[in-house]
């Protein structure tokens, strides 16, 4: 590599003082891969069935922050495009059992629902655009009860195959692996995606959306790329959500999940793997200390929420203490 | 026709009843170098935005390399060659320098994973163009204000323009900066059309051709620099001599009336404040005393705003800065505990809740109980006529000198001692200014302690016991009004036609 463009993308900064060793982040990543492939010999069903959830919501939280991180917009309405890609992976599943199909497919679909509903979207920044998409995920909702198949009770699905050949698994440990692997995919997509010019475009067009007007772009192309993207995500994420529970109802377009996703994104402050690593931490949160706090899942979520917010050390800390490479 | 790169015909644009730009033609050749002055809210940055696209004209045509684009969208103008610059630098603060001017190199893929080689090095060229080859990698949010500034000349300059727009670039910059930022426009290529709008009136002699002078949105004259100086109706709009005379010059009283008339109520000794590091105000020291009415005149950028600011609170000062209200030193005081103590403040602009009536307003403030007396609404309304049938009345709905009379009567409600007017005279029609004028006297007589700062010279003579002047971040004149009066000419070349000459040492 020449020593130019490596010049280009790294922003020296005088306040992160403290850097992490050169080691830490091939040790940590491989350390963190270990665990999670050797997970299912570690644990019992009920915690590897909520891990997969957890890897779902990673995928979710990777989506919304794609439009947080990125092009600085707060969506409450991801989960609708979840659940899009998750009818359509279960339509899909009727003609073929095998995973990887299901994602593509779900893929598409959440991609054009986020590129058809986007165009209202983008042209709100800040509360109101949070507002528009909040009222596009309750459309979904609403839509869902209406006319997808089962109504609100929702529809169940066979289980998939991860290739073709192979047995459709029904073992959580199974399901649990395949769906990492396509985590791994979709990060490694979205890790290219966030590289590129285009994401250094909506980083831009967050912090200072004329001057990028003036240097000759169309923002509100941009954004509703970056949205139909983000849908593309949220949409993948639904058909892993249907290989885990098989089974999707209109319930899993609920505010609750968005508002998860969003949450999991600020928490991530302006990074992928933060985005993934608050998704686990929520959903752990919500499912398994709740069981061990005898129901106290919420509490301890809203008291997490106030300590992130209000403790100035750990945000300065976050701010300084970074890894050493940073992305573009 | 086809000669000139860009033609305004006629071109107007309207904010509500108010015409910014009202019927402006410009013509410039390819390689013109063309500055747009005038007083404040003459409609300079509105004119360019008008050309850049971020406003549309309300009647008129922009013609622009032969194509009418007064219809075109911002994106589509820049990508057919016109860069701009704001009057704050706009620059994407969280990326570096270079980031910054890559956004505009063209010819790049959205796919890229890394800026190409070639738009590596022309984004390089453009920074070395500036001067900020070294700065590269830093990010521009950490950059000082004027270095800003420089990264967003070589942001456009990276996009190969075939127009440049510059709103006010020498703004914020020290007289150095300034030199050399003359230096580079001039050394700019001749196929590059430059159309620029300054108040710093040297350094648009020192880098334009020809020069067109806007006045409450209507042309004025167009001519080359030293031509346009001269031109009686320019010396008029600087000079604001088309105001009336309203209660006669001398009809001021010199020993007002009220009790402790002449004892400072506000002390500043060794002011010092600035942006960014860039100082904008260095050993301010001034008195302000009961029942008179101090003026500070300058031209913008002189540190004006920033001097009341640092006063109420609302903007830092540096240490070895004293202020003392009623030999009560102010030092570490907030604005909030700064008003509660006596200053009162109506800020340019205004400054007014968008949501909130007239009523709404007026009920805001909290007297202080500490004086007796005190000022009620009735009372401010008595003072201030215009605003008692419009108390149901959202700021957007009144004219701009009501707007002025609210924000004063919202600053009078918390009983001031000290009031700071910041360019009242703003915006507003001459018979306005005359019943401000007529309203200040009137609160001075009362025994307040005013402290004006305008950039309308006849209004402050009019009003002000004493004048200071503000250039390049001093004082470099303080004198009894009467005195200033004799010597019209030399006030004229301080706040307009600025030369080396001034004794910036004071």
């Amino acid at each position: 590599m020449s020593a130019t463009p490596a010049s280009v993308t790294t922003g020296a900064s005088p306040r992160r003082a403290r850097r992490l060793p050169r080691w830490s982040l091939p040790t940590l990543g491989f350390l963190g891969l270990a665990a999670a492939v050797a997970l299912p010999w570690l644990v019992n069903g009920y915690v590897i069935a909520l891990a997969a959830t957890a890897l779902v919501m990673a995928v979710l939280a990777m989506s919304a922050q794609l439009l947080v991180g990125w092009a600085g917009l707060s969506p409450l309405g991801q989960a609708g495009y979840l659940v899009v890609g998750a009818y359509m992976a279960a339509r899909v599943a009727t003609l073929t059992d095998l995973g990887p199909v299901q994602v593509l497919a779900a893929t598409a679909a959440g991609a054009v629902a986020a590129a058809v509903t986007g165009s209202l979207a983008v042209r709100a920044r800040g509360i109101p655009f949070l507002m528009v998409t909040f009222g596009l995920g309750e459309l979904v909702h609403a839509a869902a009860n209406q006319w997808a198949p089962g109504g609100s009770e929702g529809t169940h699905t066979a289980p998939v195959a991860a290739l073709p050949g192979l047995p459709a698994m029904v073992r959580p440990g199974w399901v649990y692996l395949y769906v990492l692997a396509c985590v791994l995919v979709i990060g490694a997509a979205v890790a290219v995606l966030v590289r590129t010019r285009f994401a250094l475009l909506l980083r831009a067009v967050a912090a200072h959306e004329p001057r990028v007007q003036a240097a000759g772009h169309h923002t509100g192309r941009l954004l509703l790329a970056a949205y139909t993207i983000a849908g593309g995500i949220a949409g993948a994420a639904g058909a892993l959500a249907i290989a885990v529970t098989r089974y999707v109802s209109p319930a899993d377009a609920a505010m609750g999940v968005s508002a998860l996703a969003l949450a999991a994104a600020l928490i991530g402050s302006g990074s992928m793997l933060g985005a993934g690593a608050g998704a686990v931490l929520l959903v752990a949160a919500r499912d398994w200390v709740s069981g061990l706090l005898g129901g106290h899942g919420p509490t301890l979520l809203g008291l997490c929420f106030l300590l992130l917010a209000y403790l100035p050390r750990l945000r300065q800390a976050s701010r300084t203490l970074r890894l050493p490479r940073r992305r573009t | 026709m086809t000669t000139a790169l860009l033609r305004l015909a006629a071109v107007s644009h309207s904010y509500g009843a108010r015409r910014a730009v009202d019927e402006v033609n410009v013509e410039l050749p390819v390689g013109a170098r063309h500055a747009i002055i005038g007083p404040n809210g003459a409609g300079k940055s509105t004119l360019l935005h008008l050309v850049a696209g971020t406003l549309r004209p309300t009647a008129g045509q922009i013609h622009y390399a032969g194509a009418d684009i007064s219809r075109w969208s911002a994106p589509r103008r820049a990508r057919a060659g016109i860069a701009r610059t704001w009057q704050h630098p706009a620059l994407a603060h969280p990326l570096t320098a270079v980031q910054n001017v890559l956004l505009a190199v063209p010819g790049q893929r959205l796919s890229a994973l890394r800026p190409s080689r070639s738009a590596v090095l022309a984004a390089e060229a453009a920074l070395a163009q500036v001067g900020l080859a070294e700065h590269a990698d830093r990010l521009a949010g950490q950059l000082a204000y004027g270095d800003q500034r420089r990264l967003e000349i070589a942001v456009t300059l990276a996009a190969q323009p075939r127009l440049l727009l510059l709103d006010e670039p020498s703004a914020g910059l020290a007289a150095g900066e300034v030199t050399q930022l003359a230096e580079l426009i001039r050394a700019l290529s001749a196929d590059i059309t430059v159309l620029l709008v300054d108040h710093n009136l040297d350094f648009v002699a020192a880098v334009a051709d020809t020069v067109t002078v806007l006045h409450h949105g209507q042309h004025v004259a167009t001519g080359a620099p030293a031509a346009t100086r001269e031109h009686p109706e320019v010396r008029r709009v600087y000079l604001g001599t088309d105001l009336p005379t309203g209660p006669a010059a001398g009809s001021v009283p010199e020993r007002p009336a009220a009790t402790g008339a002449g004892t400072p109520v506000l002390r500043v000794r060794h002011l010092r404040a600035g942006y960014a590091g860039a100082s904008m105000l260095t050993g301010i020291s001034l008195d302000v005393r009961a029942g008179r009415v101090t003026a500070v005149v300058g031209r913008n950028g002189a540190g004006k705003s920033t001097l009341l600011n640092a006063l109420a609170g609302l903007h830092p000062t540096e240490p070895g800065t004293e202020v003392l209200l009623h030999g009560q030193p102010l030092t570490g005081w907030d604005a909030r505990r700064r008003a509660r103590a006596g200053l009162g403040i109506v800020p340019q602009r205004r400054r007014l809740f968008a949501g909130l009536t007239v009523g709404e307003h007026l009920n805001l403030p909290r007297p202080r109980s500490s004086r007796p007396g005190a000022v009620d609404t009735r009372q401010v309304l008595d003072l201030l006529p215009a605003l008692a049938q419009r108390r149901q009345h959202r700021p957007h709905q009144l004219s701009g000198g009501e707007q002025q009379m609210l924000a004063l009567a919202r600053a009078l409600l918390a009983d001031p001692d000290v009031l700071l007017l910041d360019e009242p005279s703003e915006g507003l029609a001459p018979a306005i200014v005359g019943q401000l004028a007529t309203i200040v006297t009137g609160l001075a007589t009362a025994g307040t302690a005013v402290l004006l700062v305008e950039q309308n010279l006849a209004l402050a003579c009019q009003i002000a016991h004493d004048i200071a002047v503000l250039d390049r971040a001093r004082i470099i004149r303080h004198v009894a009004t009467a005195d200033i009066r004799e010597y019209p000419n030399e006030l004229h070349d301080l706040l307009a036609v600025p030369t080396a000459a001034a004794p910036a040492s004071g």
